[in-house]
Order: structure tokens, then sequence, then C-alpha cells
């Protein structure tokens, strides 16, 4: 008889529902809650469009990312910038500039088994996607925005409801 | 796992990343209603289901969020092709 296997439950009871912010370190991993930032969801036909009216540079190919800037969709950009930064609004411009700071929050994965760590979720190639490349994808059936920083930092994007579950998901995860 | 190209994207990802969206290339009657009964049963529900290439509607949901269109095999599940939206049946 093999010794039973201990598996961290992964269900959210009511009282995980308070997001730890607390970092946790283990074998290699650091997950960190980022703090809040200024982040927007940008709508336009094209990047020279959007880049006139917010007055920045807009990467214009699909999974790039530029000075806080990622281009999500052919018409869809996330911008992550400072606390406190504001866009303008681009009134009566054909494009969307939202304000959805509160909507969510990021989790950082550090270290050097951070690859492993989101692969453990998530259906990308994760070893293979590129430093300074972020896209929508999943962690298990989580939708989130995955944002390579380096070889050893992914950031997570996730909406606040998502969060202590995707917490509890990644922590559990990194003490396997 | 299976692949799907996507082509605004322009890789393969993750079949979960998608939402099938069912038979491409079905027009919306630019007057419904002047069709009958019968053409517009026709039009809402009436599919060619065939076995073999079939051409449908996906949507890159989790990833760039835009629908496209693809050729499938019904038999095998195997992708022959996709293409953007817009483009003419291949
Ligand atoms: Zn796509």
């Amino acid at each position: 008889m093999s010794e039973a296997i201990a598996i961290p439950a992964l269900a959210v009871a009511g009282t995980d529902l308070a997001l730890e912010s607390q970092a946790t370190t283990a074998a290699g991993v650091a997950l960190t809650l980022e703090p809040p930032a200024s982040r927007w969801s940008l709508r336009a036909r094209t990047a020279d469009a959007l880049a006139a009216v917010i007055g920045r540079p807009v990467p214009a190919r699909i999974g790039e990312t530029r000075d806080g800037l990622a281009c999500l969709g052919p018409d869809e950009w996330l911008a992550d910038l400072p606390a406190g930064t504001v866009l303008p609004d681009g009134a009566g411009q054909p494009v969307s500039v939202v304000d959805i700071s509160a909507r969510g929050v990021v989790i950082r994965v550090e270290g050097a088994g951070a690859a492993r760590t989101v692969a453990s979720g998530c259906p990308l190639d994760v070893e293979r996607f590129a430093v300074g490349r972020a896209t929508r994808t999943v962690y298990e059936t989580v939708e989130v925005i995955l944002w390579r920083e380096s070889e050893t930092a992914f950031r997570v994007f996730v909406w606040r409801s998502f969060a202590p579950w995707l917490w509890h998901a990644l922590k559990a995860c990194e003490r396997a | 796992m299976l692949l799907i190209h996507c082509p605004y994207c322009e890789e393969d990802r993750p079949e979960v990343e998608f939402v099938y969206g069912g038979e491409a290339h079905i027009a919306r009657p630019l007057d419904p209603a002047a069709l009958s009964d019968e053409d517009w049963e026709h039009y809402l529900y009436i599919r060619r289901n065939p076995r073999g290439r079939h051409h449908e509607r996906w949507r890159h949901t989790h990833g760039c969020g835009r629908f496209f269109n693809a050729v499938r095999d019904t038999v095998s599940d195997r992708f022959e092709q996709t293409y953007k939206a817009g483009e003419p049946r291949r």
C-alpha cells in the first residue's frame, strides 16, 4: 500500500475570500500581490488611432507590450500604468478608454520555478512564451492576462472575485 | 490537447481558449420581415451538418476575443484551416 498523498484543498471557503496580501515563498517561487495601479481597457480600430488619443506609443502586434501597454487583440489593449495616471478619455472620437483599476488584481509569480508554477494550470507553452509578451488566456477555468516580465517573473492579471481561488491554486502548486 | 490556429493571433493556441460558434457563412436576411415562416425557420435552425469538411465559426474568447472561421473535418476533428471573419468561404 502506498502512502496517502495530501492534496491541498483548492475550493474556496468563505474564510478564504479575503485575499492574502502576505507574500509566500516555497520551492523557489514567490507569490506577491502587486499594489494597486492605474489600469485601463482601451479599444480602437488601429494602434495609431489609439496612440493619437492617449499620446503614448501603442504596440500594434497582438501579444506585444510597450511602456505598460499590451496589445490583447486586433482592436484591444490593456494599459498598466503607475497609480494615479489618468489617460485622456477620447471624448467624441471612435475609441473607448475605460478605467478598470478596481476590476482586478495582479499576482506576481517570481523565481526559478515561476514558469513551472504558471504552467501548472495554464495550457499555453509557457516555457516558450517570450519575455515581454502578454496575452489573455486561462489558468484552469479562470480567465487571466499573463504578462511575462522576465525569464523568472510573470504577472497574472485576474478579476477580483477569482483572485482568492487563483492565489490558493498557485500556492498549492508551488508547494507541490 | 487540440491546438487551433487563430488567424488574428497568428499562432496555434489551446482549444480551451476557444468557443465554438456554429456553422459559418450564414448570412442574415436583409429584410427579415419579408421572409416566409419556412424561410425563417431555415435561416434560424436548419444546418448542413455534413460528414467531413465543415465550415464553422469559432471565437478566441480567452485570447484576442475575435470570431473567425474554420474548416474542420467532422470525422477526424482535424482543423484543415482557419481564416479571418469576412473572408470568402474556402
Ligand atoms: Zn486570437
